[in-house]
């Protein structure tokens, strides 16, 4: 803990005195899911151009206040502004640029998937998660319960899977059997299981777990792939977004034109995320 | 010269006034410290209790919704430690009076010291056991999609306050003097007679004593029971069926304090739930003192 904290400190020193020294340091606050894509991308644009470049967490609400306030040159969000944010700061124009995004899968265990089950309607999955449907057979499965598995309510993968699915991210889901919390936990639970549903980051799906393809209302059949996350069309997709103001400075919009190409777009898939852009 | 070195009466009694000072200062600080932690408790659990429309003797708990019903981790917080008792009492009240009464001071000696050893490993090292293995066996065992269930949170929690039990129940039994076992067996009563109507009578307050200390000890596990008890706000269908997962106030409070915003109503409710916790464990460290009292009349 002291040694972690003392390094830190040094840090924050050594970064303030950077940003002291250095006439046009960017400085880059927000959320911290964004931060590991960003602060990576980060360390390489400094030591290749020489320019500093601050990178602080403090989450997405933090963010755009910091950047609303002109404390921040570039906000991080893992999510979109509000229409009550935008409120607060009407005589100022921002822009939301995403850098990557990350998708959370509706997952379901293999032996079900294998059985059949590998599609559904949102519709059918908010059933489950209310309680209205309770077995496999409903969807062509095999007559097995469904072990519906939730997640703490404050987790971001939870909030955007629920408001997808149930239309709020903070609907109770009288359905579920079990609570998790981090993905790691949640995909134990599904692997245990022979007939589960969770939500799962793209990145844990495996042989033992495995996402389902969303149905779309005209009958059309998204699957969970790289590519149906880039366009968007995958409707469980988050953008991972970097927001400034319309007086951005000119080395604020160099680094974000950084964090769009290839180097930055490979420290993004670095973190874990998909990138925007090849 | 010898009578001032034989009789200091000033500096002694002054070096007494300055210990006594020390200690009531001490004793006082406990205290203080104590009616602190109620007085936060009462104050911060002031919100949700004024709030009228918070329904928390309710069963749903939704913060977004301004649902705080804490049915379901009452409960919960009962029915784990009734499992958990109702493992560990059994097992530890055999296993006690096998060592009290086998007389081997080689065999207590060893069985006692690796019992404090197994008291002394930290709880987050029972739930990583209980994640393991236990949660898989038990799912195997009763055919579950899941063994994150309040049965496999009772029986770890057995586990970790079976020693505590053990070791208390046998110093119980084993602090009866030795005069009233040699007066029974003079009397020519069998072994088991003198254990029953001699030996058990005399250490039956201890031995409840030792039973109040390890529900306390239940009841305030938190790590272990989080990691297998599965989190679910919601009470059992059927009510007692340990099948299903739970939660405890505990594992409510670990997984959630973070989250709740000082001051809210969500916050004020989860310090509710600690102020009930604390409530329930000072009465039964009450109770636990006046079983242990006495016992020290008795003998």
């Amino acid at each position: 803990m002291i040694p972690s904290l003392r390094y830190s400190i040094f840090v924050a020193l050594a970064a303030t005195l950077a940003a002291c020294s250095a006439p046009d340091a960017i400085s880059v606050s927000g959320s911290s899911t964004v931060l590991p894509a960003v602060s990576k991308a980060a360390d390489q644009y400094s030591a290749e151009t020489g320019i500093s470049v601050i990178v602080n967490a403090g989450g997405s609400g933090g963010g755009f206040n910091q950047l609303a306030e002109g404390q921040t040159d570039i906000g991080m969000m893992s999510r979109d502004i509000t229409a009550g944010e935008l409120g607060k700061f009407a005589s100022l124009n921002f822009q939301e640029i995403a850098i990557g995004r990350d998708a959370v899968v509706p997952s379901i265990s293999s032996e079900i998937y294998d059985a059949g089950v590998t599609a559904l309607t949102l519709s059918q999955i908010s059933d489950i998660y209310s309680g209205r449907v309770d077995n496999w057979s409903e969807f062509g499965g095999p007559d097995r319960a469904i072990f519906a598995i939730d997640k703490e309510a404050s987790r971001g993968t939870r909030q955007i899977f629920m408001k997808v699915v149930m239309g709020d991210p903070k609907a109770e889901a009288a359905g579920a059997d079990l609570v998790t919390g981090s993905n790691n936990e949640e995909q134990t639970a599904l692997t245990q299981s022979d007939a589960a549903i969770g939500m799962l980051s793209y990145a844990w799906l495996n042989e033992e777990v495995r996402g389902l393809s969303i149905i779309l209302e005209d009958g059309k059949r998204i699957e969970a792939s790289l590519d149906t996350i880039r366009t968007g069309e995958f409707p469980f997709v988050r953008n991972l977004n970097v927001v400034t103001r319309d007086d951005t400075s000119q080395a604020a919009q160099a680094f974000i034109a950084y964090l769009l190409g290839p180097k930055g777009q490979k420290m993004v898939e670095d973190a874990g995320y998909i990138r925007v852009s090849n | 010269m010898s009578v001032i070195t034989l009789n200091p009466p000033s500096s002694r009694k002054y070096r007494f006034s300055g210990t006594q000072a020390y200690c009531f200062a001490s004793a006082a600080l406990s205290i203080l410290i104590v009616g602190t932690i109620l007085l936060t408790l009462l104050v911060q659990s002031g919100p949700i209790l004024l709030t009228g429309n918070a329904d928390i003797i309710g069963t749903k708990w939704n913060p977004s919704d301004g649902k705080f019903g804490i049915l379901p981790m009452l409960f919960g917080s009962v029915f784990v430690m009734s499992i958990a008792v109702s493992i560990a009492f059994p097992v530890g009240l055999m296993a006690a009076v096998y060592i009290a009464e086998t007389r081997s001071s080689k065999l207590r000696r060893v069985l006692k010291s690796t019992l404090e050893i197994l008291a002394g490993i930290p709880s987050i090292v029972y739930g990583l056991i209980g994640v393991t293995y236990l949660n898989i066996w038990i799912a195997d065992l009763f055919d579950l999609q899941s063994g994150r269930i309040i049965l496999t949170a009772g029986i770890l929690l057995g586990i970790m306050i079976l020693p505590t039990f053990l070791t208390l129940t046998e110093d119980a039994i084993s602090a009866v003097p030795v005069k009233y076992r040699e007066n029974a067996k003079s009397l020519g009563l069998y072994r088991h007679e003198v254990f029953l109507s001699i030996i058990l009578p005399k250490a039956k307050s201890g031995i409840a004593g030792a039973g109040l200390l390890a529900l306390g000890r239940a009841l305030g596990e938190t790590m272990a029971v989080m990691l297998v008890i599965g989190s679910l706000d919601r009470l059992p269908s059927p009510l007692l069926n340990p099948l299903s997962s739970g939660q405890t106030i505990t594992s409510k409070l670990g997984r959630e304090v973070t989250e709740s915003a000082f001051g809210s109503p969500h916050f004020s409710a989860l310090v509710f739930m600690g102020l009930l916790l604390v409530l329930i464990t000072i009465f039964l460290t009450i109770a636990s003192r006046y079983l242990f009292r006495q016992k020290d009349q008795h003998v």
